[in-house]
């Protein structure tokens, strides 16, 4: 809303510095955005709040600067005219969309230029003048906060108006020259013939008043304020009127703006008053009573505020205010519709006083009923500890993503969450899996050149049946940046299992690796994660193809993916100390070959069955899959290391138990020593 | 016999000069302290010297010893530190642990944000994203037909509410709701945060992004008031953005709160010159029709309430000029932090 300030002065003089005024507005919650020069004026830019549209006009703003400053505001004198009721002029179709309508007919007007005073307002209120009749309704929207509208009544078909939805396929051209498709959800004012403005909104470019101009029928009403919010929107069109309309007009204001407009008419084009007719809904004069307990004041604000402050505060913004039995009653006036129960009162005198007048203080802050599972929190902070020591940045992702970038990744047949009214197809969808935005996050970056990432994110994914705290890793390029050793080495699928088993391991967790059948991931290189027998996540290789469709060509990208829920909901029990032994350890590396298909963790399942209370661990040291081995075998190397924590173990007893213990993965798996 | 100890006591100094290594230094000590050492020598030429002259000469000699001594410690000590540069290290070459990761800097300042409220004794806790109409709207006291429950406002999902028959869930476009959940939930005294991924139609561009995250705070008791937000916040403020924080409340309107506040801080203490205030946050005292929606009886409770974008914060407090580097995730930007 823009404030020139000469035209303010015409009604207050608040007797303030610019500073101070810009100050004042500022804290009574009407904040100057920015100041600008307008010829001799300077006009500052406010911003109303929605709950205040008696606001949107000079007259309004200097009520309020009056209430600010107790200083008196003069309100423009209109001469009161001899009215002629005429019958038949105006239709309106339904009062629900229209509360009210007064058209005034005046007659025999001479249109010219506007004068220089009037220029001068209107540019500084940033509308171009255009002819004397306009620039008075503009003038007044400007003055009052009433939009109006003048029509070139000998251009009204039928000579009349009616107030009516859109019918489909009606059109109009709109005084900017654009022409506009209307329908039914569109309130319009018509002739008897054709649309001829969208009410509320934009006058017609025919039935516009130009210097031929003989009658003029002007324009007051109260529009329904979210009729005409959505044809703004539907129709992608705004102005000053609108501007007001889609925050409520005062149903008073139609009739005085109605006066004002019909006065400065009438003296400036010489015209004569043929009559008004009105059409409006009845109105029950009830104005609210709000009761405010003075000691409520104290209770919400923290200090006492004395009765005669209150009174004189109240009596400012021009609130009735009755003491009684030390109860106070209060009746604003009828344009603030924003105060309908006490504390809306209560702001009122708190904004009065200053809320930087208002004295500050600690609460005492007590949350006893609330008793939060910590773990959760405290998990995913651990999780972002060790991923941050494992060398691995975190990223934040957008939740949502396309149908195509889906199809790229090769994820088809999940349960989805579709965006009803998305702003374009990249957000169409809550995204189901972690993988495509993870993809996007590698392609920017491989993109500027930067191929060696290291990814996390704790994230959630959407599902019909709820959102999940997920977390994904992606590895891709080299794997350590060691300036003495070989910078050639690119991370591996055993590189992610590491970080994977670092996030188990921080929950207590105990996961098994199923086989993979995810057409986004290789199925030579991938598992899927298992915790209490349920596939609770998925760590692989990328599908190739997927690579492709994504664009990320050269480098092979590991990326893991993994629901959160079991691990947050993991009791991991209070862990207790173990006894180290003082007793010395004797380790026996045993060196195998097998087929490739026995996975190693075969080979340590009976190592433990057959090593006893005094197999310690065993600890995997190589495998080999180089031409020294038989075709579809592989070595593997392996140590166990046998102790106890209650004596000193002989050679013999070792060699006994590790002597069973091979001998039992030679018969078992078919093992060769090697 | 008769020494010229001037000339041999320059020719000491001059050959000194020259020693180089620990080879130089052992060739220079038997030219003169050696058996055939001229030192040597000085000393073996007092046995045939007249008496008149032994004193010169016996001092003589003594003090080319010491000479000789003396120098030889020096060279010996600069050889030792010649080595010694030889071999020292460059520190200056990059040492090579396993590099860090970083947590992005959005965690990083919500966990700044959250942690100062739960040393004050607040409970953080989370609660959904995909919210219904009453929890994102009507609970918190916003009309029905207000304009941000347009579809060009909110996200509504294609999943319809199952606890409202022919209503749409929706992405919640405020941490608010979790002022409602909280409430529906538990009892006061309560002291709460709610931090979170919000979401809302705008056009992406340097300062909006259609998703972004807030914190959302709650008190609630028999005996709160305004000024009791005012302390809070200024607490709030001075931890995070310093203690010379200059603040300033400002009447608002939020539907929820009332008397509803933003809060201002002095742009200079972030070092920023074009415009004096910067908007940080919003607040106030809940509305009385947001306990009512809770189920909470009737005046027996008060309550405030602050939410503010964590974006923001993080862009005014590290210089952050365009949103979009928050989501685009450039390796580059995640390791400055």
């Amino acid at each position: 809303m823009k404030l020139p300030i000469n035209w303010l002065k015409d009604y207050i003089d608040p007797k303030l510095s610019m500073e101070g005024l810009i100050d004042r507005l500022t804290m009574a919650g009407l904040e100057v955005e920015t100041v600008e020069g307008a010829g001799k004026d300077t006009v500052l830019e406010l911003e109303i709040t929605p709950n205040r549209p008696d606001l949107l006009s000079i007259l309004g703003l200097a009520r309020e600067v009056g209430a600010i400053t107790g200083k008196a505001v003069k309100f423009p004198k209109i001469k009161s005219q001899k009215l002629k009721r005429l019958k038949g002029l105006i239709q309106v179709e339904n009062k629900k969309d229209c509360r009210r309508y007064i058209g005034t007919l005046i007659k025999n007007v001479k249109i010219a230029g506007a004068s220089e005073g009037m220029k001068d307002r209107l540019a500084a209120a940033g509308t171009n003048a255009i002819n004397n009749a306009v620039d008075i309704t503009n003038f007044v929207l400007m003055e009052m906060g009433q939009p109006l509208h003048a029509f070139d009544y000998d251009k009204l078909a039928g000579g009349k108006i009616v107030v009516r939805r859109a019918r489909p396929g009606e059109s109009l051209v709109t005084l900017d020259g654009v022409e506009r498709k209307l329908d039914p959800s569109i309130l319009i004012i018509a002739d008897v013939e054709k649309p001829v403005a969208i009410a509320g909104i934009m006058g017609g470019r025919e039935t516009e008043i130009t210097p031929a101009t003989q009658n003029i029928l002007l324009e007051s009403a109260h529009f329904d304020m979210g009729l005409i919010r959505r044809a703004c929107r539907s129709l992608g069109l705004r102005s000053e009127s609108s501007y007001r309309f889609e925050r409520n007009v005062d149903f008073d204001g139609v009739l005085a703006a109605a006066n004002r407009a019909t006065d400065l008419l009438l003296s400036s084009t010489g015209g004569h008053l043929a009559g008004r007719e009105e059409i409006s809904i009845k109105v029950a004069a009830t104005a609210p009573r709000i009761k405010v307990r003075p000691g409520e004041i104290k209770a919400l604000l923290g200090i006492e505020v004395t009765a005669p402050k209150v009174r004189t505060w109240l009596a400012r913004l021009g609130f009735k205010a009755e003491f009684k039995a030390g109860m106070l009653t209060v009746t604003p006036p009828a344009n603030r519709t924003d105060i309908t129960q006490e504390v809306d009162v209560i702001e009122e005198i708190a904004r009065m006083t200053g809320f930087d007048r208002l004295p500050s203080k600690m609460p005492v802050i007590k949350s006893a009923n609330i008793v939060l599972d910590r773990r959760p929190r405290e998990l995913k902070e651990k999780i972002r500890q060790a991923m941050a020591a494992a060398g691995v940045d975190e990223i934040i992702t957008l939740s949502m993503i396309s149908i195509k970038a889906l199809a790229k990744t090769k994820i088809g047949q999940m349960p989805l969450i579709k965006v009803f009214n998305p702003l374009s197809q990249d957000q169409e969808l809550m995204r189901p899996v972690l993988l495509p935005s993870f993809l996007q996050v590698a392609l920017t970056n491989i993109n500027r050149g930067q191929k060696d990432l290291r990814f996390f994110e704790i994230g959630k994914t959407y599902a019909p049946d709820g959102e999940r705290d997920s977390l994904g890793i992606l590895l891709t390029g080299r794997r350590r940046q060691d300036w003495r050793v070989s910078p050639k080495e690119t991370v591996d699928i055993y590189d992610l299992k590491g970080v994977v088993e670092h996030v188990l391991h921080i929950g207590g967790v105990k996961a098994g690796y199923a086989d993979i059948n995810v057409p986004a991931f290789d199925p030579a290189c991938g598992a899927s994660i298992v915790i209490d027998g349920k596939p609770q996540g998925v760590l692989g290789r990328v599908d190739r193809d997927v690579l492709n469709n994504w664009d990320i060509k050269h480098q092979d990208i590991y990326f893991a993916a993994l629901y959160l829920e079991p691990i947050l909901s993991c009791p991991k029990g209070l862990v207790r100390y173990g006894p180290i032994s003082e007793f010395p350890a004797i380790v026996r590396d045993v060196s195998l070959a097998v087929e490739k298909s026995i996975p190693y963790q075969k080979i340590e399942d009976i190592c433990r069955k057959q090593g006893g209370e005094i197999l310690k661990s065993v600890q995997f040291i190589e495998q080999y899959l180089g031409d020294k081995i038989q075709p579809g075998d592989k070595g593997l190397v392996f140590s166990c290391c046998y102790q106890s924590n209650t004596r000193t173990l002989r050679e013999d007893e070792v060699t006994d138990v590790h002597e069973r213990l091979v001998q039992a993965l030679v018969s078992e798996l078919r093992a060769r020593r090697r | 016999m008769t020494w010229n100890f001037l000339e041999i006591e320059a020719q000491i100094k001059a050959e000194a000069q020259a020693i180089g290594t620990a080879q130089d230094l052992e060739t220079f000590r038997l030219k003169y302290l050696g058996k055939k050492g001229l030192v040597t020598a000085v000393f073996a030429s007092l046995g045939q010297a007249a008496p008149a002259d032994k004193a010169a000469i016996g001092k003589g000699a003594n003090d080319l010893k010491k000479l000789v001594d003396s120098l030889m410690t020096e060279r010996a000590g600069w050889i030792n530190s010649v080595k010694k540069i030889d071999e020292r290290v460059d520190i200056s070459l990059p040492g090579t642990a396993p590099a860090l990761g970083h947590a992005h800097l959005l965690t990083q300042t919500l966990q700044e944000i959250t942690s100062i409220f739960e040393r004050m004794g607040f409970v953080s806790a989370e609660t959904p994203e995909i919210e219904t109409e009453f929890n994102n709207f009507t609970g918190l006291n916003i009309p029905i037909d207000h304009p941000s429950r347009d579809a060009f406002d909110t996200f509504y999902l294609d999943t319809e509410d199952p606890s409202s028959r022919g209503r749409r869930l929706l992405l919640r476009s405020h941490t608010s709701p979790g002022q409602v959940r909280i409430m529906k939930a538990h009892r006061p005294p309560l002291a709460v945060i709610v931090p979170g991924r919000v979401y809302r139609p705008d056009a992406v561009d340097a300062s909006h992004s259609f998703m972004f995250h807030q914190v959302e705070g709650l008190l609630v008791d028999e005996k709160v008031s305004f000024c009791e937000l005012k302390g809070l916040l200024t607490e709030f403020c001075r931890r995070f953005f310093g203690p010379k924080v200059i603040m300033r409340f400002r009447p608002h309107f939020f539907p929820f709160t009332e008397p509803s506040a933003e809060v201002d801080i002095n742009a200079e203490i972030l070092g920023i010159q074009r415009k004096k205030w910067l908007e940080i946050l919003g607040c106030g005292m809940v509305n009385p029709r947001v306990f009512e929606a809770a189920g909470y009886p009737k005046g027996q409770y008060k309550g405030l309430a602050f939410g503010m974008g964590v974006e923001r914060m993080a862009m005014l407090k590290y210089g952050i000029n365009d949103i979009r580097l928050f989501y685009e995730n450039d390796a580059r930007f995640l390791s400055q932090f």
